[in-house]
């Protein structure tokens, strides 16, 4: 099997960078909520370097995700309205930012707050900026608030997948499903 | 003659007690910490604090340094942090407002000067070597020293704060005093007549 998108379906790269994202958003968005709250102690600092670890992953898995689809072709649409092909590719631009822009806003309030910065004990990344109680405010209302648009995106993306399958009985949902379902 | 006798003695005792003490300028000085969370060093600086400094290295036995650090005064430039250091897990500052530091004996190594001193942090006292490096300058002297400490000697984030992947053991006090030219030493009182 070719590693690569085909015109009729995305190739196994694709759909693992799909499934392990959505995995690992899954994952950290209720977290970063439940998070909050914690009492201080070093529970919460777990916690939060658990999140910003799992932040900073998928970071990474943006930029490459990012490089990969750059390089390589698009399976053609199944024939729909044009206005419903337009809202897809928007969505999956404001996806590809999201991805990119949620992680950042998250490591420039890290930054602004004054906190430290470390992938899983591993590696430790620089501050953007340096403590500002203003900017820290201010990176936080962005972080949850491109939180809350993702998961309105997401949703959407979701919805019109869901809708593809079973009201329009297209190969959207089944080109990019893991395993071997492309399009006849 | 008796008198004079006597004279003598003070002002020999007042000679022998002559380390000059050297005033601490307070904007040219700086206490701080360096302490590691999660892999990444911080700075913590305390900003309030004062420091007495007598010093001759002819009369150890009658130097001495002494501090008193007000910890709420703490500012490691992160808001959250500094307000988590002060909790009971950490400085306990509500109980615990001060930390000192005292010198027992003053002795000369091949290295420098080194005072054995006592330093009270959290309401435990530990004895500390604490070598440092005294340079006499045009205007009066600096004192410079990096000293390691263990944070759970003094009882500062025990319990399930020991993990050391959150907040390592090892925490660097760095000093440096700009001090000015002594006060010259009040002549001894003439005896009386």
């Amino acid at each position: 099997m070719a590693l690569r998108s085909t015109a009729t379906a995305w190739g196994p790269v694709t759909r693992a960078f799909h499934w392990g994202m959505l995995v690992l958003f899954a994952g950290i968005v209720p977290v970063g909520y439940y998070m909050t709250d914690l009492p201080l102690g070093p529970q919460k600092l777990k916690v939060y370097a658990l999140h910003k670890s799992v932040g900073l992953t998928l970071l990474a898995l943006a930029v490459l995700r990012l490089a990969w689809r750059l390089g390589e072709r698009r399976p053609a649409l199944p024939p729909m309205p044009a206005w419903q092909a337009r809202a897809a590719g928007a969505a999956h631009v404001l996806l590809y930012v999201l991805a990119f822009a949620i992680p950042l806003s998250g490591w420039l309030f890290n930054s602004a707050a004054g906190f430290p910065l470390q992938w899983f004990h591993l590696v430790n990344l620089p501050a953007l900026t340096g403590p500002d109680p203003a900017l820290k405010a201010a990176a936080r209302e962005l972080h949850e608030s491109l939180v809350a648009v993702f998961l309105v995106v997401v949703g959407l993306h979701a919805a019109a997948a869901l809708k593809h399958h079973f009201v329009d009985h297209d190969t959207t949902l089944r080109s990019m499903l893991p395993g071997r379902g492309g399009r006849p | 003659m008796r008198t004079l006798f006597t004279a003598a003695l003070l002002l020999a005792a007042g000679t022998a007690a002559a380390a000059p003490t050297y005033p601490v300028l307070a904007t040219q000085s700086s206490l701080s910490f360096v302490a590691t969370q999660q892999g990444e060093k911080f700075t913590g600086v305390i900003r309030d604090f004062d420091a007495r400094v007598s010093y001759a290295p002819e009369d150890l036995a009658h130097s001495g340094l002494e501090a008193t650090m007000r910890l709420k005064s703490i500012d490691t430039k992160s808001p959250d942090r500094d307000q988590a250091i002060g909790t009971a897990d950490w400085f306990d500052v509500a109980r615990y407002p001060t930390a000192t530091f005292r010198t027992v004996a003053m002795r000369m190594t091949p290295t420098g000067p080194v005072a054995d001193a006592d330093l009270t942090i959290k309401g435990r006292t530990k004895r500390i070597a604490f070598p440092f490096a005294w340079k006499a300058t045009a205007g009066g002297a600096t004192l410079d020293a990096r000293v390691a400490l263990d944070r759970l000697d003094f009882g500062l984030g025990g319990g399930e704060w020991a993990d050391e992947s959150m907040v390592a053991h090892r925490v660097e006090v760095v000093v440096h005093l700009t001090l000015a030219a002594p006060v010259a030493a009040a002549p001894a009182k003439p005896a009386a007549h």
